[in-house]
């Protein structure tokens, strides 16, 4: 192609193209309107900065070609085959483009959601490296607050809920029996919002003053004082939000709209029911990080007083609104990994899932509940006391309907033909490391001691328990369990496991001594500490070295296992789900014949039982054409 | 006037568009561009919410003044505003009659029309920026009067946009009286800035 043609085609050209574009826009914008206000100077750096981190990244959507089949549908105009995008993806080189086929964008998101994974956990190494020993060794508090910043809001808006959202784009519409989701282009607009936010978020560290440094909550007014990496912060979370409730919205459209024939809402695997009710946390709480994120824009930037005590604003306004998003944001981290541990435990089981019914009520009752415990997070920050008291009681009430989970996966196990393979073990381990942190949760939702152990390391291990012992070990299930599907090749299953004892021993060694230091009163986002707890810290320095070691066994084995791995089974796991029923991986619009469900989705062991029948033949069909995905070329 | 009428079926044009994988089972009976536009609009409802729940604190937790002192809403400039938006959703919804009906004239008309409403809405509403004495800058009143006023603004404008394509896809020829979904749910999304308008007004400026 030539020159000309490439900057006219949507791609990495084009995109590059519409950056400097989008600079100089930005760059009038600012200087037009504040000439027109006559304000002086006519060039201040700030305002264009900010200016310019929204310009950029729309720049980049419109140049890599997102919107280009909507302006020609607005303009009237004939829309042309290229729109789509072709469906799924020749080489390694189309995971690089705009693509609508949702097993192509679920690859990209899981693989993108696990660079910025790694990049955040290095933050996490360089941390626990300058609390190897009291005092300053390697880096300055100031980056050090820099540096848990940004690998907080990494792995929070950057890995676990858009990796969730990846899994889920690839299995969800299989499962269901649909060629894809119901807004292709609207699914592959989600994904690319994503790279964008995490660069801004990365991007921060070169900002003036330092990367954005007051944790990923952002506590007003801290944050509307702090220097220009918070703007990156903030508008970096808008773009993560939009991207999620995009998503979000897509599912539940894609969920209520396109189910296969005879898939009830009660014969749903539990997977789809965790993903509906984490749309629904996604579609109506996200709007407010937004709105809390645009107060600290607005005060930053145009100088309003959203947060000026002085001028009748209310600081504490902004932890109600944040936490009203954030705390149901713990369960959009949560709930798609129930899902995955059920399909998990029951296929390796070989049971059904014990109490289906109760399994997905229990889901609903988060949703609901999620709503209305935001305030434990603000316990001593003097806000009304009377609201302390009804907070607790609702947040100890949550934990009801996440036990009637925890013990119908141990009924469920009970008794059942347990196959330890390796998502089997993650979501072994994530029973125990997720009731581990739900107990200390419950300790925390304690008035008397989260007062003691407020912003200490009890609350650091808590998090990490239930976001990395919980989430990320379900993450881990669902990417060995889907793996085969995926990318037609089998993991190692001895490496698997390897993996998994490495992780779940030094996971334990490097956050369960946190609770301990927390009790003693160590303080969390402090980059020095007392004496005291100097042997504690060392110890856990060095397993969380080895942690991030074991890391590297598992990327290993993702990486060969793609390329050179042995070819996979359609079924591999022997499971009744629809996605297991079409080739590995599956055909290009994924069921030559839309199949018929006839029961439940768990019903192992039970003679006879089918979830979903083809017309023609039954059981795994091998459909001419490729699609999906080849594994990854040098 | 040979486009005065739709002949049922439409523009041959929009069938040969489809190029997307194949058509899924319909599991509801909602339409999925309906549901997904309501979807978003609940969304919409939430921002909306988190900008009220600044509103509440700042007015009734924090007890401030409203409007501050020695300042003023222009409550009956502001109501005839109201009444112009009010109004374009009755023209929207004599557009979307016309495209139902295979009306053609009266769906141009409706939606040029509903576009001229809305427009007129949004010049009123920064005349009254201009004019009203005091900046958000000013106190915490007035960042959220900007702000809920504003936030309402970038919705009328986003609903401008819609119609904007679909006036101009209406112009060229586009829907029928099978196929005018590119009107109605731009249509329920004027609906919902026009509804929100009413509580913003209620708010900021009555109560």
């Amino acid at each position: 192609m030539t020159l000309a043609g490439r900057l006219k085609a949507p791609g990495w050209s084009r995109a590059a193209l519409s950056q400097p574009i989008g600079f100089l826009v930005a760059l009038g914008v600012v200087v037009g309107v504040r000439a027109l206000y006559g304000y002086d100077p006519l060039v201040d750096w700030d305002a264009i900065i900010t200016v310019v981190l929204i310009a950029l990244p729309l720049a980049f959507l419109v140049g890599i070609g997102c919107f280009d089949y909507w302006f020609r549908w607005a303009s009237g105009a004939p829309t042309v085959p290229e729109d789509h995008s072709g469906h799924g993806a020749r080489s390694w080189k189309d995971y690089f483009y705009v693509n609508t086929d949702h097993k192509v964008i679920g690859i990209q998101y899981i693989v993108t959601t696990f660079f910025f994974f790694i990049a955040g956990g290095l933050m996490a190494m360089v941390m626990r490296a300058e609390l190897a020993q009291p005092g300053t060794q390697f880096v300055e508090p100031n980056t050090y607050n820099g540096l848990f910043s940004v690998h907080a809001s990494l792995m929070i808006f950057l890995f676990i809920i858009p990796v969730f959202a990846g899994i889920a784009n690839y299995v969800i519409p299989l499962m269901i029996g649909a060629p894809d989701m119901a807004f292709p282009r609207l699914n592959a607009l989600s994904f690319w919002m994503l790279p964008t936010a995490g660069i801004l978020m990365l991007a921060s560290f070169f900002a003036d003053g330092g990367a954005f440094a007051t944790g990923w909550t952002a506590y007003a007014p801290l944050s509307t004082e702090t220097p220009l990496g918070q703007t990156f912060f903030t508008i970096a979370v808008q773009f993560a939000g939009a991207s999620s409730i995009a998503t979000a919205l897509n599912f539940l459209v894609t969920i209520i709209t396109m189910r296969a024939p005879g898939m009830t809402f009660w014969r749903m695997p539990l997977l789809v029911w965790a993903n509906f009710t984490t749309s629904l946390l996604v579609v109506i709480a996200t709007p407010f990080i937004a709105g809390s994120q645009f107060f600290v824009l607005l005060d930053r930037s145009l100088g309003t007083n959203f947060f000026n005590v002085g001028a009748n604003g209310d600081a504490l306004m902004y932890q109600h609104v944040f936490w009203f998003y954030s705390h149901p944001a713990v369960y959009i981290m949560m709930l798609p990994g129930f899902g995955i541990v059920s399909e998990v435990i029951s296929a390796n089981a070989r049971k059904p899932v014990f109490g289906y019914r109760m399994m997905a009520f229990s889901l609903m009752a988060i949703v609901v509940l999620g709503f209305t415990v935001w305030a434990h997070h603000m316990f001593v920050s003097g806000m009304f006391s009377w609201l302390r008291v009804p907070m607790m009681i609702t947040t100890m009430l949550i934990a009801v309907p996440t036990g009637i989970k925890i013990f119908s996966w141990l009924a469920t196990l009970w008794r059942g033909v347990i196959h330890l393979t390796t998502p089997m073990l993650f979501a072994l381990g994530f029973i125990t490391m997720f009731t581990l942190g739900g107990i200390s949760g419950i300790m925390l939702a304690v008035i008397p001691v989260v007062i003691h152990v407020s912003d200490t390391y009890f609350v650091v291990a808590h998090i990490h328990y239930v976001l990395f012992g919980g989430s990320v070990f379900t993450i881990f299930a669902g990417i060995y369990h889907w793996f085969p599907k995926m990318t037609g090749r089998m993991y190692d299953e001895s490496l698997g496991k390897l993996h998994f004892w490495l992780s779940f021993v030094f996971f334990n060694l490097t956050f369960g001594p946190m609770h301990l230091v927390g009790v003693d009163g160590m303080p969390r986002r402090v980059a020095d500490y007392a004496e005291q707890f100097a042997t504690m810290n060392v110890i856990i320095s060095v397993s969380s070295f080895l942690f991030g070691l074991s890391f590297l066994v598992f990327l290993y084995n993702m990486v060969t296992s793609w390329r050179n791995g042995p070819k996979a089974a359609a079924n591999p796991w022997r499971a009744h789900t629809l996605e297991w029923q079409v080739s590995s991986p599956p055909p290009i619009f994924n069921f030559d014949e839309v199949p018929t469900v006839v029961g439940g989705p768990y019903e192992y062991g039970v003679p006879g039982a089918v979830h979903g029948v083809f017309k023609e033949k039954r059981g795994a069909a091998v459909p001419a054409g490729g699609g999906g995905a080849p594994p990854p070329a040098e | 006037m040979e486009s005065a009428s739709i002949a049922p079926g439409g523009h041959a044009a929009e069938h040969a568009e489809h190029h997307g994988p194949p058509a899924a089972n319909q599991s509801s009976r909602l339409e999925s561009q309906f549901l997904g536009m309501l979807l978003f609009i609940i969304s919409e409802v939430m921002l909306f919410g988190a900008f009220f729940a600044a509103y509440f604190f700042i007015r009734v937790v924090g007890e401030a003044d409203w409007p501050a002192k020695g300042e003023e809403l222009p409550v009956a400039v502001a109501g005839v505003n109201t009444a112009i938006l009010i109004s374009s959703s009755f023209t929207m919804h004599w557009a979307l009659e016309g495209a139902r009906n295979g009306n053609r004239r009266a769906l141009r008309a409706g939606l040029f029309t509903t576009m001229m409403l809305g427009l007129t809405f949004l010049s009123i509403q920064i005349n009254e920026y201009v004019n009203i004495g005091f900046a958000p800058a000013d106190n915490a009143q007035g960042s959220i009067f900007y702000g809920l006023t504003g936030l309402h603004g970038a919705h009328v404008f986003v609903g401008l946009t819609l119609l904007t394509f679909a006036t101009i896809r209406a112009f060229r020829g586009h829907f029928s009286i099978k196929e005018h979904r590119g009107v109605e749910v731009p249509g329920i999304y004027w609906h919902f800035v026009d509804v929100m308008w009413i509580v913003v007004y209620t708010t900021i400026y009555v109560l």
